[in-house]
């Protein structure tokens, strides 16, 4: 019977004093293998305290109050999230507060956690900061850029079309057509509506429209040929011709009209934990800041900002209508 | 895998209708996908300059200090994915395994088909996917990372330990039931003994995917290699792009020569004059996991309890309450349907590009048994390389480079996984060659045969076997990886499903995942039953 017991309990839980010598390793190997484990899973229980995770895990709620900031993968995302140190330590020495920044490669994965209040403060898109809004009710915009208040996309084709440039958008609908990221609000929402609004079926274009992913890849796809049209934000086009770095191929056919594009957005948990005047404070903060500052100069840079205004949620009324009627927002 | 390789040599002198049927049906499917794929004009020449900048590029990585840096930084984040992701599948393996051994389910066949069909949910999603679903329950946890890797990865081992487990001689464990002993004592003395050799070489295995998992996890968010790769990629910085891919490269070395070495010593164990005692060289690999283990957790500062916190729950909540019931509206199933074939027709191509692919560089691949001229093994070594670059650049990456010298449609994402699969097939295929008997080509080459001939006659044969099952075990994979190249144009259910995630339309995400992991489930079936014809 003592025996089964023992065959049944398994090797590492066995008393020393039953197992006979003759037949397993040498008992003085047994405890040492049992402080093994448990100094294994005591080291392991314990190796989490007072570390901080290098991707960015969430703190406590009670503990001391970090605001967590973020932004959507936009232009250059890798030079705002690799010297997202700037914007942080500005952040926290006007406000007094320990900010941290946490890095995001997806539009729905920033949606997401501004929802779950991993993050407080998010430099979100038009359409990005509605689907945001609207699962995290209470959640108020903070400030936009002065561009962002009549902010523009462009349309671009490829210069074997033979197109010239014009206003009239019906001519595209038979190119083979690509958008940026999926829920872009330069890349693809405005376009879109834009398009519909022209007449021309924004879904509709030869082998259905494609999705490049960004900016960049728009522009670098029209210019292989690929796709004969694409539609990108204004200021990477600006920008990326300024640098001299676009194709010859790829040419301006059409601006869209102005509408409201990217802004600040605070999460509803923020007022609670950081005092209910947080949101004028950090409105107060961005539209303060001043080219002529060194300091607020490199963050105004790094967002392609001339200097930041106020954000009303009013501003985004008709980007909720449009990403509505495009199944975009639900 | 190993499973796969130790296929009996026996001589079949009579033709197999069953393997000229299955032949038959796998042209016609690669047919009906390239007519589906090429209707019309496919390339565009013009978009060679726009590729010849990313490959141009690889012979100039960016090198300043600064991204190295960073880099630095995200590769030891990869590792630490990497190896907790491993140790989570094994645990959950090991668990799983007794669950849906036929051991345990014995003459009862439906209990053990119905949990053979649980695993496939997990196994049949993406660890992508797994990840957007996990950002949305834990928010920016590192938990995100390992259980997006050990979830997948731990149905897959299981289904792999049980399978072990039931393969190994049942003498012992059957001789210890007789004697009256129970049913687990039986099993861990009778039957865990004599796979351990398999069970390890497999745990070592996995670890290398780990290390390509925990990339495509960092294209989603979760830091790391990937998403340094993958914020470059958006600007289309290609030579920091390169510097990402080398490091990545030379992750999945570091852990293919050691799996390769702890593979070597239990298949062919050192002859000592003390049987009993341990092999340094497994006890060193084993502690250093252990070791692997400890550091991870500190480095990743996981914390258990963020599993079960009130936030997890509340925001579970959220999510299965805006998931369920599936959306069931007649638009989106007969999207769903015309998507699964898109699909289907993807991963049929791209399968059969890198299964031809691997069958064309298998043979200089493989590390020649004896001697060797110089020259060849330098294009072997330089072959093997390019393997390693190949299945180093992630497939989202090869999707957009071939999009600027192909037009838009299936053709591109197809081949995208094509090469990419070349890259894990292509080796996989040439450890075919290196364990065919040697002796049918040595007998050739002595009788006058050219080395053509000795290869064509004496080798092919063989390997073609364990090659083409590595396929279709690959398969079921690329069925899974559609996803990540479908939104180019390519279409399919990753764009489906991308398009749905992008909306929050949760209702209509869980229908798609439905779809894939029934079409996962039902090329699984099709691809046993065509290994069980090759076998």
């Amino acid at each position: 019977m003592d025996r089964r017991s023992a065959l049944r309990s398994g090797s590492p839980g066995v008393q020393p004093s039953r197992v006979q010598p003759s037949r397993v390793q040498p008992s003085r190997v047994q405890p040492s293998r049992r402080a093994f484990l448990a100094g294994t899973a005591l080291a392991l229980a314990t190796a989490a305290c007072g570390r901080s995770s290098p991707v960015g895990a969430a703190s406590p709620a009670g503990a001391t109050a970090t605001m967590r900031i973020g932004a959507i993968p936009d232009q250059d995302p890798e030079v705002l999230q690799r010297l997202h140190g700037t914007v942080a330590e500005s952040l926290s020495a006007a406000l007094d507060l320990d900010v941290t920044y946490s890095p995001v490669t997806d539009y729905a994965a920033a949606v997401s956690l501004f929802r779950t209040g991993d993050l407080d403060l998010v430099w979100f898109g038009g359409l990005t900061g509605v689907q945001a809004r609207l699962q995290a009710p209470g959640a108020q915009p903070i400030a936009q850029r002065d561009i962002d208040e009549s902010f523009h996309s462009v349309f671009v084709v490829n210069a074997a079309t033979g197109l010239a440039a014009s206003d009239d958008l019906r001519p595209l609908a038979g190119l083979r057509f690509t958008y940026g990221s999926e829920t872009s609000t330069s890349g693809r929402l405005m376009p879109a509506y834009f398009l519909q609004q022209a007449g021309v079926d924004p879904q509709g274009f030869p082998g259905g429209p494609g999705f490049s992913g960004s900016h960049d890849a728009t522009i670098a796809l029209v210019a292989s040929g690929t796709y004969q049209a694409g539609v990108l934000n204004e200021q990477v086009w600006t920008s990326r011709s300024a640098e001299g770095s676009v194709d010859p191929a790829v040419v301006q056919y059409a601006r869209t009209p102005g509408y409201h594009d990217y802004h600040w957005l605070l999460g509803p948990q923020a007022p609670p934990r950081f005092g209910g005047d947080v949101a004028e404070r950090l409105t107060g903060y961005f539209t303060g800041l001043s080219a002529d500052d060194p300091g607020d100069a490199a963050v105004l840079e790094l967002f392609g900002a001339g200097s930041f205004v106020p954000a009303r949620a009013s501003d985004y009324d008709q980007i909720e209508e449009i990403g509505r009627s495009l199944g975009l927002v639900s | 895998m190993t499973a796969v390789a130790a296929r009996p040599v026996s001589p079949v002198l009579r033709r197999d209708r069953r393997r000229w049927g299955w032949g038959l049906a796998a042209l016609v499917a690669v047919g009906w996908s390239l007519l589906a794929a090429v209707d019309g004009e496919v390339v565009n020449p013009a978009g060679s300059v726009q590729f010849g900048r990313f490959a141009a590029a690889a012979l100039s990585p960016a090198l300043d200090g600064a991204f190295l840096g960073v880099l630095g930084t995200a590769a030891l984040v990869t590792v630490a994915y990497a190896v907790l992701g491993t140790v989570l599948a094994l645990v959950l393996g090991a668990a799983g395994a007794v669950l849906v051994a036929r051991t345990t389910w014995g003459r009862r066949r439906l209990g053990w088909a119905a949990a053979r069909g649980v695993l496939a949910v997990p196994r049949g999603l993406h660890e992508a996917v797994w990840g957007l679903l996990l950002v949305n329950v834990l928010g920016l946890d590192p938990w995100v990372g390992v259980l997006a890797i050990g979830l997948p990865y731990g149905a897959v081992t299981a289904k792999v330990f049980a399978d072990l487990l039931d393969e190994v001689p049942r003498g012992p464990y059957e001789a210890l039931l007789a004697q009256g002993s129970g049913r687990t004592a039986a099993a861990l003395y009778g039957l865990v003994p004599q796979a351990a050799g398999g069970l390890l070489s497999y745990a070592f295995y996995r670890l290398e995917c780990a290390v390509r998992s925990a990339v495509v996890l960092g294209l989603i968010g979760a830091g790391g290699l990937g998403y340094q790769l993958s914020l470059s990629f958006a600007s289309l910085r290609w030579p920091e792009v390169w510097t990402a891919v080398y490091a990545l490269a030379l992750l999945c070395l570091a852990a293919d020569v050691a799996g390769r070495a702890v593979r070597r010593r239990v298949a062919a164990p050192r002859r000592g004059a003390d049987v009993l005692s341990r092999d340094r060289v497994l006890t060193a690999a084993v502690a250093a996991a252990l070791a692997g283990v400890v550091w991870s957790w500190w480095f990743l500062a996981l914390s258990p309890a963020s599993l079960v916190s009130a936030r997890a729950r509340e925001q579970a909540g959220y999510v299965l309450g805006a998931a369920w019931p599936p959306a069931a509206d007649g638009d989106l199933l007969r999207e769903v349907v015309r998507q699964s074939v898109v699909t289907v027709q993807t991963s049929v191509l791209a399968i059969a590009v890198a299964t031809a692919g691997a069958v064309l560089v298998a043979g200089v691949a493989a590390r020649p048994a004896g001697r060797s001229a110089r020259g060849r093994r330098v294009a072997g070594s330089l072959l093997r390389a390019a393997l390693l670059l190949v299945r180093a650049v992630p497939a989202p990456v090869w999707a957009l480079v071939l999009l600027f010298v192909l037009l838009p449609g299936v053709l591109p994402g197809a081949l995208a996984l094509g090469v990419y699969t070349l890259g894990v097939l292509g080796r996989l295929a040439a450890e075919a060659v290196e364990e065919a008997d040697a002796r049918p080509r040595t007998a050739l080459a002595a009788l006058g045969a050219r080395p053509s001939g000795g290869w064509l006659y004496g080798v092919a044969p063989q390997a073609a076997g364990p090659a083409l099952a590595f396929a279709l075990y690959r398969w079921e994979v690329v069925v899974r990886d559609t996803l990540l190249v479908g939104l180019l144009g390519a279409g399919g259910l990753g764009a489906l499903l991308a398009s749905r995630l992008a909306a929050f339309d949760w209702a209509a995400v869980t229908t798609v995942l439905l779809a894939t992991v029934a079409l996962t489930l039902a090329v699984d079936l099709v691809s046993d039953r065509a290994r069980r014809a090759l076998r």
